[in-house]
């Protein structure tokens, strides 16, 4: 089974993956990369308004093969102090 | 290393020597059997209660959709299906995740012991009650807690478990899970569990190296999840009683 590196970053941490985990295909490891980014968001206290979470995948030469990001937009509709 | 199972069932209960005799004899034929194996599927009728001596052993349940979600550790010293002496057919399943050391006891011994050595027979309810309260424990984790915290939890537990028999030095321990088996416990992807190892190192509370966990600081790692051990019942509730009486006995002196 070919063997895939996972790249993950919220804006605060970036973790470049050394380590990986083995997958049948390269269409495994794309929902492997989708379904972990609502994880990340899910686990982020959001103190933002804006937050990008992106996911990189990387195949057994290191070459980057699928990147996918998600973006959590939080916008006021009332006079409110800017948010960070 | 059969004394793994006096170990912990020492915990529970003060055994006599003649209790240590009946423990050894009922785990004295330990089999060998490889990582990844089921030891009973759902739906099995087993005559047979396993006990771990060595290796990791999981239960779990498979997802229609084809996913495995583990609900339970077994470290050596654990049984892993004492249940199986009163009920009849399997819920889910068990299997190996490491290779491991495991003893077939028939269910008519379990009834022996439960029904003629009454010190043993509270130590086998000790035991199952304390699995129920790590279950309720994995529950509240899965409910409540984040995954960084989740992780760091388990890992403080596992700390406990595997000191109580000898298989932890104070600053960490053999882990030999992949991160796919820490997803399917953790209600994790492994993606994420990758990277929330990741961020428990830039934290510097924990090291995951060739197949070993060392925690950095034990005491940081217990607050960093609000770790309470009340719930692995260390400290039974006898010694408890002797300890108040024996404060008693000295105020009333």
């Amino acid at each position: 089974m070919p063997h895939f590196f996972f790249d993950t970053d919220d804006g605060d941490f970036r973790h470049e993956d050394d380590e990986g985990f083995e997958l049948p295909s390269i269409d495994a490891a794309r929902i492997e990369a989708l379904d972990a980014l609502p994880e990340m968001a899910r686990n982020k206290f959001q103190d933002r308004d804006r937050r990008t979470y992106s996911v990189r995948v990387r195949d057994e030469n290191g070459t980057a093969v699928y990147s996918a990001s998600l973006a959590l937009v939080g916008e006021w509709h009332i006079p409110h102090a800017i948010s960070p | 290393m059969i004394d793994t199972l006096i170990r912990k069932l020492s915990i529970a209960d003060e055994l006599t020597e003649g209790d240590h005799e009946t423990l050894r004899r009922v785990s004295v034929r330990g089999r060998q059997v490889p990582a990844r194996q089921d030891l009973t599927t759902e739906g099995d009728r087993p005559e047979n209660v396993h006990l771990v001596l060595s290796g990791f052993v999981c239960r779990y349940k498979i997802l229609p959709k084809g996913h495995r979600h583990i609900t339970a550790l077994m470290v050596p010293g654990d049984f892993c299906d004492l249940h199986v002496a009163i009920l009849d057919e399997m819920d889910h399943s068990i299997a190996t995740l490491t290779p491991c050391t495991v003893v077939e006891i028939p269910r008519s011994t379990i009834r022996d012991l439960t029904e003629n050595h009454p010190r043993i027979a509270h130590a086998l309810w000790w035991a199952t009650l304390v699995d129920e309260a790590v279950l309720r424990e994995w529950l509240v984790g899965l409910a409540g807690r984040e995954a960084a915290e989740r992780m760091a939890h388990l890992f403080c537990e596992l700390l406990l478990r595997l000191s109580v028999v000898g298989l932890a030095e104070k600053d960490g321990y053999a882990l030999p899970l992949t991160q796919i088996d820490l997803a399917d416990m953790l209600g994790m992807t492994p993606v994420h569990v990758n990277r929330t190892l990741q961020h428990l190192r830039s934290e510097d509370l924990i090291v995951l190296k060739k197949r070993r966990l060392e925690i950095l600081d034990i005491a940081r790692l217990k607050a960093f999840c609000d770790f309470d051990p009340t719930y692995l019942h260390h400290t039974p509730r006898t010694k408890n009683l002797n300890h108040h009486q024996h404060k008693l006995q000295i105020s009333a002196s």
